[in-house]
């Protein structure tokens, strides 16, 4: 009792104390996502009105009015879309292939392909990047599809990390199948990949994140306006950035290149965190 | 007779057990030969073509078979004659550098506080963790907004306390941690993840029998979290550090590299020596060195988590 007495009031105190921290950390964390959306819709005089004002006064929609004037945004969130879903299948699939290749099958030399593939995640993407644009131009795939998909649909991590949980599917369950006159493309598609959801969930959302944010390759592949992915065009925003005028526009085109993405993300918010956690420990 | 037939049954059995493991061995072979092939072009190619390339003058417009052989001499232009290799070698490495220990230090209080019984526990996450999965070009063009010096959000609200205006990205001197404010603030959330996921892996009853022994929250910390914890924490730099060293969106899109290439970093000059000067031969020698700092920095990381565990 007297001890439980002494412990609280500083239980309560470090409580706060934490509170305190965290409400201050999120209000830092949250604060630019608000102004985003606030300020797209203002006008200019309220964005640099001092004292600060929080709110627009009325919603206004001009900017997002404005916005596809500048830039081709629906083309952008069509390419957007396109070039994220069909890499990330790619990568899925390569992935699963090759890992199951690597975790559930013996061949001449297997061991030394598999640490050509670890090789390959040692090599970051701008080391490569003068050769694989050169590649792209002598497919003449400047400026498409195939140019802004085809270089990312094979990772070295992708392989490995699938290797790694498919060692752990049970082998008798495959070679049951066998018995049971399975072709192996179907032992892999009927039994190994429904195994593998996990990881296949936690590689997908990883995938799609960095396709979706991806900038460098999209900035040199995709040359005219009709390919630009969303952080392309909206880079193309910034050559108005001197002029205050558009600054509501930067703030429209950042905020639809953002909150649908937070949404997506708070829906799914509990296979975002063990993805992570599943992907980063593995690592 | 017997035996002989006995021998020939034997043979049959291992000549069809081999022919299985053939069809086996191919099935392998087939499963894994896409993927090579693709890694073969987009990723093995490439790399010793980039070798190849920073041995030579090549501007990507002439054919391949006639650029001019220049042995060392890129290297050695850009370590002896060209100051802004040097500068921004020195802006990747202070980039990182703090990054990479702020962020940690960061990450890790964060997760310690989210790790202990709080309330709206997923609400904290998420409002940490939001800012990783958004474009960083669309959160960089939201922050240099905000940091701008004449009609920012930072000034405007420091006014309002009596600061007076800061120059922040345009600043010489407040330029990179502008840079890095903003690298921590979009990073954070990610690290924490990984150290929440780190922290509840420690088995509360180390805890418990600690606590027993009559232990105070900093020894516990000291000698369980930190030595358990040991693991996470040097994946998290090294992760932090590879991602560092190649920092492109937030100086392409806070700065240019400017003010007075203060925050020009590695992977964005070679981007505008390749795409903008056409020198392919120095930008593949750039790529070739912060290559080979990235490997020793990674087989150090790697050699000190082994010997830990």
């Amino acid at each position: 009792m007297n001890a439980r007495g002494r412990i609280a009031p500083a239980r309560v105190g470090r409580g706060t104390l934490t509170y305190a921290v965290l409400v201050i950390g999120a209000i830092i964390m949250i604060l630019p996502f608000f102004w985003m959306i606030s300020s797209s819709f203002m006008t200019s005089q309220e964005i640099l009105a001092r004292p600060v004002v929080w709110l627009p006064a009325k919603l206004r929609l001009d900017a997002y009015r404005a916005l596809p004037e500048a830039i081709p945004l629906g083309r952008m969130y069509l390419n957007s879309v396109i070039v994220t879903t069909l890499t990330a299948l790619g990568i899925l699939l390569s992935s699963s292939l090759a890992g199951y290749g690597f975790a559930k099958f013996e061949f001449p030399g297997r061991d030394m392909l598999f640490l050509l593939v670890l090789a390959t995640m040692m090599i970051p993407f701008f080391v490569v990047m003068i050769p694989v644009f050169y590649l792209i131009s002598k497919f003449h795939w400047i400026n498409s599809y195939q140019g802004l998909i085809v270089p990312n649909i094979v990772t070295g991590f992708g392989i490995f990390l699938m290797r790694q949980y498919m060692l752990s599917l049970p082998d008798e369950v495959l070679d049951a199948a066998r018995v049971d006159g399975a072709s192996e493309f179907q032992i892999y598609w009927r039994i190994v990949i429904p195994l593998s959801t996990p990881v296949i969930g936690a590689l997908g959302i990883l995938a799609v994140v960095y396709q979706w944010n991806n900038f460098l390759w999209p900035l040199i592949v995709a040359r005219d306006a009709n390919m630009w992915t969303i952080p392309v065009g909206l880079v193309s925003l910034q050559a108005y950035a001197s002029n205050a005028d558009v600054i509501n526009m930067q703030m429209a085109g950042a905020a639809l290149a953002i909150v649908p993405v937070i949404i997506v993300f708070l829906l799914l918010q509990r296979f975002f965190v063990s993805g992570i956690a599943l992907t980063g420990m593995k690592g | 007779m017997g035996t002989s037939a006995a021998t020939s049954g034997a043979t049959t059995l291992v000549r069809t057990r081999r022919r299985r493991l053939n069809r086996r061995a191919l099935a392998g072979y087939a499963f894994v030969s896409p993927a090579l092939v693709f890694l073969l072009v987009f990723a093995l190619f490439p790399f010793l073509f980039t070798l190849w390339v920073s041995i030579h003058d090549w501007n990507m417009l002439t054919p391949i078979g006639t650029m001019p052989f220049r042995g060392l001499d890129n290297y050695r232009y850009l370590l002896n004659e060209d100051p802004l290799f040097r500068q921004t070698f020195k802006n990747t490495v202070y980039f990182t550098v703090g990054n990479v220990g702020l962020s940690v230090i960061l990450a890790l209080g964060l997760a310690l506080l989210l790790n202990s019984p709080i309330k709206l526990r997923p609400f904290w996450r998420a409002a940490f963790f939001a800012p990783y999965i958004t474009a960083p070009v669309a959160i960089a063009i939201v922050w240099r907004n905000i940091l701008d010096p004449d009609y920012g959000l930072a000034n405007g609200v420091l006014a309002q306390f009596g600061v007076p205006a800061q120059p922040f990205l345009s600043g010489l001197n407040q330029a990179m941690p502008s840079m890095i404010a903003v690298a921590i603030w979009q990073g954070i959330g990610y690290y924490m993840i990984i150290f929440l996921a780190g922290l509840q892996a420690i088995p509360a009853d180390l805890y418990d029998a600690a606590k027993l022994d009559g232990a105070g929250a900093w020894t516990l910390f000291r000698s369980i979290t930190v030595p358990l914890l040991r693991p996470t924490m040097l994946f998290v730099i090294v992760i932090n550090t590879l991602n560092s060293l190649q920092v492109f969106d937030l100086p392409y899109v806070l700065t240019q590299g400017g003010p007075v290439n203060q925050t020009n970093t590695l992977v964005f000059y070679m981007f505008n020596t390749a795409f903008k000067f056409l020198r392919m031969g120095r930008a593949t020698g750039m790529a070739v060195m912060l290559f080979l700092v990235i490997l020793v920095m990674t087989l150090i990381q790697l050699r000190l988590l082994r010997e830990k565990e």
